[in-house]
């Protein structure tokens, strides 16, 4: 393809509108909260100064360390079991079922969606409980009970139940792009069906995969209301820590240093997953 | 492998739809506690929900900025993901790195830096702020899911049809979209859900004109109640009717 | 589709439109109760909008980020009173036409609405965080006495309700240090009673999550509890009961006063005079959010015996003499006590 003025222009004129808006309401307010990162609290008034005391307070402290691995942990946990769980969902969906029906299994393996997320979290409370219907369907046949509720297990279960859902929908979208030709050629070429899918389907699917991945551990390791609801506050995760600080002690300084944190390994985790996309891509 | 396959689907669909489930049946309780054991069926939660005009206003309130702010953030992403998978730009992996980075940043920053910047230029806490942050979240989203699935044969059947005298906004709309039909739809969806479920922006965002999320938070905050159930299986029941709209619209459109 | 996303845009630009006249509150989830608002709405023919808060920092930094004449009335915890004033957020309140000679005389608070001699607030609600249980899981004689929840008895059985100052105030009340006397130095001694009472527990929760832990009998003590969380349960769970230890408990509450810069301070002021009154306080007593007792000692004219049963009115005297105020602590301290918690929750 010819690189000439008109194909910028015209490429520049595309991006345009989303450039200005996400400098425009993100990447503006965003600087604001590095500014304030480096403020100082002096009693309960916060003082513009240009003091990394905030970022100094989080190397140094166990407990705010601890936020981080916690996070760090159970959102990785979150994103394995969520696309071992989701794949193989949106492969039934995308090849075993017909397709008049495709459509109809993915509304209803997306359909808690649509409740509220922090009614959803609130449900899992009732399911996961002591007395809940987990437990009862348990000691039924004469197991249990678990301890599920308030624990790092619940968490993770309805964290991975939100994200299940999302990837499903993102390896689905991906999968069905896929011409049924190359697993044709594929088979006409002597293929076994796992060869297939190792070799042909899931190379093509992995830029969907890893893109999905990525948003899960976005989401996973910013959220707040899951680890909120469901884990007890037996442990805290950095999105908790930054909510005690706003919330609290109005520590709004400490809070945008957290969230830069926050924002950091979050955007190592999507330098790393920009490589695989572009490795895969070549 | 077939029996495999319907057992795996059988346990995932009972994964998913559980607390759903739970939900609603939990709903019909009569009593005052949504717990085990079932003490009988009663719909009064229901009639509370409904008798409650608020409620009903922060629905529409949801619906409008779910929808509005989705298709700002899906035509502003198709046509960023478009530019820049189909124009080689200086800076543009940098340019991809802006346009994604909205998602690498809690919500909650996102909200309180709105919050602040919105105060300076004089614009109140409303759903017209709250429809801003929903696309600022929204239109990574939308991008990242469309540029993903913009593949080689989507660049060769464009080349085609420009080779063939398309010209570019005929391309977009004639070849581009309906090709991604798919992953836009899917966007779409996705974008929606995220703002219609959105709590905290919406939270800092708004003031008395609420959105759905937030008005449960505050009936939450009343505690243990069957009606938290109702309201819950209601939004429920408004998303399926939604899908079902946005179904026959996708639907019609791929005729 | 073009037409109806401009018909949204439009109506997005067209919403608030402007009433006659409004009421801006910024309140406690209790006061959206439309028993509560509607008679004085329809008294004073206006709309009263109210926005829910919790926590005193996220209130005063609504109140920080929004600009004179945005809020009229704001609900404030009792012991908070003082740094609203402090921002410059609360208006002088004219004491001869407040109600607080009806008022019981502990809760009239002086100390803490009035700054340099004038009156910012004045209390509305009070209650207790004590201990709640469930009276058939646990031995109600064993909950007369704070240390047997340290004594192992009922480890894994309890849950921590999740509000630093007052745990805090009931964690030194079991250490004989009074709620007052907790200081920057003392309060690192708390920590090895605390952590135990961590050790010992099952989760530290909101007050849903408090709830469903409660009645699904997940736990059968929650630290903290009181009348404002069984109060709710009361019809339903019957089993659930509190009571205020021998080492004592803590008292909550809550204020009510005209946001400074409002531009109607007369509806504001009548709007608080309103909540006072007997019959705004029974209404507020009994309100759907959560129950507390009144300040208003007229407002038992207007309660039914049920309602006052719930509410213990007959113990009041008793209780409002074992318990103790909500540690008051200065910046250097409230860090101190914040940090302490954070460092619990993460044990």
């Amino acid at each position: 393809m010819m690189r000439n003025g008109r194909e910028h222009r015209l490429g520049w004129g595309l991006v345009a509108p989303a450039l200005l808006w996400t400098l425009a309401f993100f990447v503006l307010p965003f600087a604001g909260m590095v500014a304030l990162s480096f403020a100082r609290m002096e009693g309960r008034a916060i003082v513009p100064a240009f003091d990394p005391g905030n970022y100094i307070r989080f190397a140094t402290d166990p407990v705010m360390i601890k936020a981080l691995t916690n996070s760090f942990e159970i959102t990785l946990v979150v994103t394995v079991i969520s696309i071992l769980l989701a794949y193989p969902l949106a492969a039934i969906i995308a090849f075993r079922i017909p397709p008049r029906w495709q459509r109809l299994a993915l509304l209803l393996a997306v359909l808690p969606f649509w409740t509220s997320y922090v009614v959803r979290s609130y449900s899992w409370l009732l399911v996961l409980g002591q007395n809940g219907v987990i437990n009862r369907g348990l000691s039924w046949i004469g197991i249990g009970p678990l301890e599920l509720a308030a624990t790092r297990a619940a968490t993770v279960i309805g964290f991975v139940h939100f994200f299940v859902m999302l990837l499903t929908l993102t390896i689905y979208a991906n999968l069905i792009q896929l011409s049924p030709n190359y697993a044709r050629a594929a088979a006409d070429l002597g293929a076994s069906r796992w060869a297939t899918f190792r070799l042909v389907i899931l190379p093509l699917t992995l830029p969907g995969v890893v893109t999905g991945a990525f948003l899960t551990f976005v989401l996973c390791i910013g959220d707040y209301i899951t680890p909120q609801i469901l884990g007890g506050n037996n442990e805290l995760t950095l999105p908790q820590l930054i909510m005690l600080q706003l919330g609290r002690s109005g520590n709004f300084p400490l809070a945008s240093a957290l969230s830069v944190i926050l924002m950091g390994v979050v955007t190592l985790a999507y330098v790393f997953s920009a490589k695989w996309v572009r490795l895969d891509r070549v | 492998m077939k029996a495999i396959a319907w057992a795996y689907l059988a346990a995932i669909y009972s994964f998913i739809l559980l607390p759903v489930v739970v939900l609603v049946v939990f709903s019909f309780q009569d009593g005052r506690l949504p717990v085990p054991p079932f003490q009988g069926a009663t719909v009064k939660w229901y009639a509370q929900v409904l008798a409650d005009r608020d409620l009903l206003a922060a629905l529409g309130n949801s619906a409008l900025v779910a929808v509005t702010s989705s298709a700002v953030a899906l035509v502003l992403g198709f046509l960023a993901a478009h530019g820049l998978a189909r124009v080689r730009l200086p800076g543009s992996v940098l340019m991809r790195g802006l346009l994604i980075a909205p998602l690498t940043v809690s919500y909650l920053i996102i909200a309180l830096g709105l919050l602040n910047m919105f105060n300076q230029i004089g614009l109140r806490p409303s759903l017209l702020a709250t429809g801003i942050g929903h696309v600022v979240i929204n239109l990574p989203l939308c991008f990242a899911i469309l540029y993903a699935a913009m593949g080689d044969h989507q660049k060769s059947a464009e080349r085609a049809a420009r080779d063939l005298g398309a010209g570019e906004v005929q391309v977009l709309w004639l070849v581009s979209a309906p090709m991604l039909m798919a992953p836009m739809a899917a966007a779409f969806f996705l974008s929606v859900t995220f703002s219609w479920d959105e709590f905290i922006i919406a939270f800092l965002l708004t003031r008395f004109d609420v959105t759905l999320p937030v008005e449960i938070w505050s009936m939450l905050k009343s505690g243990l109640s069957p009606k938290t159930n109702a309201i819950g299986s209601l939004v429920f029941l408004v998303s399926i009717m939604v899908v079902g709209f946005l179904e026959l619209f996708v639907f019609r459109r791929q005729k | 589709m073009s037409r109806f996303a401009s018909a949204s845009v439009l109506a997005l630009c067209m919403a608030n439109p402007s009433f006659a006249q409004e009421l801006n509150a910024l309140v406690w989830c209790d006061h959206a109760d439309p028993a509560l608002i509607q008679p004085f709405e329809e008294k004073f023919g206006v709309k009263v909008n109210l926005k829910e808060y919790e926590g005193t920092a996220a209130g005063l930094a609504i109140l920080d980020q929004s600009r004179p004449g945005d809020w009229d009335v704001l609900v404030i915890d009792g012991v908070d009173v003082g740094r609203a004033v402090e921002g410059g957020h609360l208006a002088e309140l004219p004491v001869d036409q407040l109600a607080t000679a009806d008022f019981f005389p502990e809760v009239v608070m002086a100390a803490n609405n009035m700054v340099g001699g004038k009156t910012y607030a004045v209390t509305e609600k009070f209650g207790y965080n004590t201990i709640a249980y469930d009276k058939t899981k646990v031995d109600p004689a064993d909950m007369a006495d704070m240390t047997t929840l340290w004594s192992g008895k009922y480890d894994g059985r309890i849950a921590i309700y999740d509000y630093y100052l007052p745990i805090l105030g009931l964690v030194a009340m079991e250490q004989g240090v009074a709620t007052a006397d907790i200081t920057a130095e003392t309060v690192a001694a708390l920590k090895e009673p605390l952590f135990k009472l961590k050790a010992a527990s099952k989760q530290v929760s909101d007050v849903v999550s408090s709830q469903t832990a409660l009645a699904t009998g997940e736990v059968d003590i929650l630290i903290g509890g009181g009348e404002w969380l069984t109060a709710v349960l009361a019809a339903d769970n019957p089993n659930l009961d509190w009571t205020i230890p021998a080492q004592g408990g803590l008292r909550w509450a809550q204020s009510i006063g005209v946001v400074a810069g409002s531009t109607q301070p007369d509806l504001a002021l009548e709007f608080v005079k309103y909540i006072t009154s007997p019959e705004g306080q029974a209404a507020l007593a009994t309100s759907s959010c959560y129950w507390g007792m009144p300040a208003n000692t007229k407002a038992g004219e207007v309660l039914t015996p049920e309602q006052k049963a719930v509410l213990r009115w007959d113990e009041q005297t008793e209780f409002l003499a074992r318990s103790q105020l909500y540690p008051i602590p200065d910046a250097a301290l409230d860090t101190a006590m914040q940090d302490l918690w954070t460092a619990m929750l993460q044990e």
